[in-house]
């Protein structure tokens, strides 16, 4: 890694945690809240300026485009994460996701250089990944990873402003198990059997409990029309999600058939890009049938940010590897 | 509430039958139930990719002869899974025929003009009082929308402006793709067929070993094709750069059908069939022993090959393919620190072990070969063309805005801020009335609605009126753009904050 590049890695790191910071500060002070959340959004849009030249140089030092191993898909992801909150913060002035939006970044920051020093090192690529379809294939699929994360924090905002808050507590909890399963798959050695149990007992308890909870309203807590604001920006990011997964998916079967003769062949990875899809589809129906008061399609949203979660880091770090186990480095 | 899609299609008119073959219900709940299968079907390892072994050597003897019984190590060719397939395209097929495509004449169905008083209900209104008289304000709003991407049509003086109706098509496009994909997987299943064999050179590849569905009606070709060459390039660093193969098609009476050099990415296609070179390796060498031939397989030894010839109990003789040809002959025995050297082979230049002299015949080396026939390709991928397109056409909002141009209501009541009293709007002066609706970008169009309102405010607007727009906050939404389900709350709140918009929409 050069200099140049270590340098605005770390800036984009640091202005990160500083926006989360001051993020989380605007709420604490009433009178200050539209300077510190102008602050925040500052940094976070010079923390995304800051990522893009660090992928720009990483992608000249290594004479390739820089999507080749997990370190460099979590510098996207955070990317994108970053670059869409700056989006949908200019289109629906939403400031609450701004402090969930760099705190993701900030966790994929952390986690990405706690990966060994091999995965930060450019090295060269595999034979299989040798091929112009990399850079077709594998960006929208991080972009679309991205916008389900933010559709399902804004699903977490929606429930706090809908006064759901038990159901909220409830998912958090499942959310951060999950995240927990997996950092505890990636970095340590622990019995991946236990950690997938861990997984899908905690996501699967959890979102049933948070579904029952939602009867439990707060009237006193949040802002019904601040909750119609997410509901809405949740089902945005879904919405230009899907196409963005979609398109990844399908360009993974051309390349697949481009260079061995099939285009799907029920690898896990591949699988699990399905089940993921499918239930963003599951989402699209309920949403335009509108059985589901909007509560619950927040807690749709949230299963598909397990669903997502489980998809981009889950499947790797729980040892369910397949033909993409580029991503596993022990 | 009643969506379009209902009025289409109307449940208490159809068969009970019908109702619960178009359920969108069922719909969610085979589309959770295949996620749910195919989760479990990335979780166990499959026969079809690993063999039986990783299983066992996953979960133990015991419960993988458990997983076995149930189907779950072979899930996508299981009863279950296919007739969750059948189940959903049935679904599919009837919703599509029945809520889906009939939508496509309502799009052509021209919407009204509305007047003031209608456009105070839209989910979405505003009003503006105007200074002057004349249509000006009415020009510029249809001016600003067109220049929004709205399709304008006026109407003296109502207006009425269309965004992102072709998005509408979302769900046909998608479903069509969803159903063309149906059908190229079919075609291919019940006629394709793909393999893969090892071909020593000079061999021939045919199709005897393929693999097909168990529903197969196809035919197998009755050419084969003949390997004539084949070699591997090499980086300098000894790595394989790329392996090529000479191939030759030949028809059961041994004619030459066609000719072609194979590299990997670079198949050969006949017939319907494409054939990759997946793999290569050295088979075996063909060594003379003073007059007397001898074969000995080689294996991959790091980036070279090796054959091994045992002697007696302790001495092996070791035969070590290089990339150039040569073979290096080398003895290893228990007492000896490594293998020992003994002489070096080429194609012209025979070694002479003593007594014996040991020249090369031939090094013969195989190629992998992958063939697949798969005539469902074109329409899979027409598919997902289709299937791309329509959800990206989900994405788009569909919106409408109504404007009217009339002259101001004694009461102030028809729409608007109800906020504003009677006396800031000069009964002869005009008011500019618009509003409308957009079910999946409610808020960025409550925005754009309130840019509108303010840029139409500052323009033509009743000078108080002005300072007025001016003061709201750029910030999250509480603004002045009414909702008409919670109209008479905020009349009575004096507030025309907050709106329920959830079911304001009626139309998807
Ligand atoms: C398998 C059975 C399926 C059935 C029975 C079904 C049924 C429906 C129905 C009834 C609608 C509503 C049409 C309307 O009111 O506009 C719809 C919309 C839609 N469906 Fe499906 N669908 C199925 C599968 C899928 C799948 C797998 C996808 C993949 C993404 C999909 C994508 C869409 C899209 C994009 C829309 C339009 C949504 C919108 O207007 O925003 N459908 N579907």
């Amino acid at each position: 890694m050069s200099d140049m590049q270590m340098a605005l890695t770390n800036t984009a790191g640091i202005t990160s945690v500083m926006s989360f910071w001051v993020f989380v500060a605007s709420n604490g002070f009433k009178n200050r809240k539209e300077l510190l959340v102008k602050i925040g959004s500052w940094a976070l849009t010079l923390a995304f300026a800051a990522l893009t030249a660090a992928i720009i140089t990483r992608g000249i030092d290594a004479q390739r485009f820089p999507l080749a191993n997990l370190y460099e898909s979590l510098l996207w992801f955070a990317w994108a994460t970053m670059g869409a909150y700056l989006v949908l913060a200019k289109a629906y002035g939403v400031r609450q996701l701004g402090w969930l939006a760099s705190l993701t970044a900030l966790l994929m920051f952390l986690y990405g250089s706690w990966l060994p020093q091999s995965q930060h090192d450019i090295q060269p690529l595999v034979p299989a990944l040798v091929s112009y379809w990399r850079w077709i294939h594998v960006p929208p699929l991080i972009v679309s990873y991205a916008l389900f994360f933010l559709g399902g924090l804004s699903g977490f905002i929606q429930l706090y402003q809908a006064g759901r808050i038990a159901s909220l507590y409830t998912a958090i909890a499942t959310v951060s198990l999950a995240i927990l399963a997996v950092v505890l798959g990636t970095f340590t050695s622990v019995e991946t059997a236990w950690l997938q149990i861990l997984f899908a007992g905690a996501s699967l308890i959890g979102m049933v409990i948070s579904f029952r909870l939602l009867q439990r309203v707060d009237k006193n807590r949040g802002d019904l029309k601040l909750a119609e604001t997410y509901d809405d920006v949740s089902y945005r990011c879904i919405a230009i999600g899907m196409p963005a997964l979609t398109f990844g998916i399908i360009t993974g079967g051309l390349w697949a058939n481009h260079a061995w003769g099939t285009y799907w062949s029920w690898d896990p990875k591949e699988s699990m890009a399905l089940v993921t899809w499918l239930s963003y589809a599951a989402y699209i129906h309920l949403r335009v049938h509108r059985e589901c008061s909007s509560e619950k399609l927040a807690l749709v949203s949230i299963v598909g940010l397990l669903l997502t979660l489980m998809t981009y880091l889950g499947f790797n770090s729980l040892g369910l590897g397949g033909l993409h186990s580029y991503g596993n480095f022990k | 509430m009643n969506t379009e899609s209902e009025k289409i299609y109307d449940p208490k008119t159809q068969s009970s039958l019908k109702n619960a073959l178009a359920s969108v219900q069922l719909t969610i709940f085979l589309m959770s139930l295949t996620a749910l299968t195919v989760l479990i079907g990335a979780w166990c390892p499959q026969d079809s990719a690993n063999g039986k072994e990783k299983v066992v050597e996953q979960f133990g003897a015991d419960t993988a002869k458990l997983l076995t019984q149930f189907g779950i190590t072979d899930i996508y060719h299981s009863p279950f899974f296919l007739s969750l397939i059948a189940m959903l395209t049935v679904n599919m097929i009837a919703c599509s025929f029945l809520r889906v495509f009939p939508r496509i004449k309502l799009l052509q169905k021209p919407l009204p003009f509305l007047s003031g008083r209608d456009i105070g209900k839209l989910p979405v209104n505003t009003s503006v009082a105007l200074r002057g008289n004349d249509q000006s304000a009415l020009t510029a709003l249809a001016v600003k929308l067109s220049g929004r991407g709205f399709k304008v049509a006026t109407n003296g003086d109502k207006l009425l402006a269309e965004y992102g109706k072709f998005g509408r098509l979302a769900a046909t496009v998608t479903h069509i793709g969803l159903l063309t994909l149906l059908v190229g997987v079919t075609i291919t299943s019940w006629t394709g067929f793909s393999g893969f064999q090892p071909v020593l050179l000079s061999s021939h590849l045919d199709f005897s070993q393929s693999e097909h569905s168990k529903l197969w009606v196809g035919k197998l070709p009755k050419w084969t094709v003949r390997v004539d060459a084949t070699h591997r390039e090499d980086h300098p660093t000894g790595e394989p750069k790329q392996w090529f193969s000479k191939l030759t098609v030949l028809d059961p009476q041994g004619k030459e059908l066609k000719s072609q050099e194979i590299s990997v990415n670079n198949p050969l296609s006949y017939d319907g069939v494409d054939i990759y070179q997946s793999s290569w390796g050295l088979d075996h060498i063909i060594l003379n022993f003073n007059g007397k031939e001898e074969r000995l397989d080689l294996r991959p030894m790091g980036k070279l090959y090796a054959a091994f010839l045992p002697l007696d109990q302790n001495t092996v003789m070791l035969f070590s393919v290089r990339a150039d040809g040569t073979i290096k002959i080398f003895a290893k025995r228990p007492d000896w620190e490594g293998p020992r050297q003994l002489a070096e082979l080429t194609r012209d230049k025979p070694a002479k072990l003593g007594p014996v002299t040991i020249s090369l015949v031939k090094v013969v080396p195989v190629t992998g070969l992958q063939y697949k026939c798969d005539p469902g390709l074109p329409i899979t991928y027409i598919a997902f063309g289709f299937i791309i397109v329509g959800v990206l056409m989900a994405a788009i909002p569909h919106r409408h805005v109504w404007v009217c141009l009339e002259t101001a209501a004694p009461q102030g009541v028809c729409a608007g801020n109800e906020n504003k009293s009677q006396e800031e709007i000069p009964l002869a002066s005009k008011v500019l009335y618009f509003g409308g609706r957009s079910v999946k970008a409610k808020v960025g169009f409550e925005r754009l609605i309130k840019t509108l309102e303010s840029q139409i405010a500052s323009e033509f607007g009743l000078p108080d009126q002005k300072s007025e727009k001016n003061e709201q906050s750029a910030g999250e939404i509480h603004g002045k753009v009414n909702s008409s389900q919670n109209r008479k709350e905020h009349m009575l709140a004096g507030s025309a904050a907050g709106a329920n918009a959830k079911d304001a929409g009626g139309d998807s």
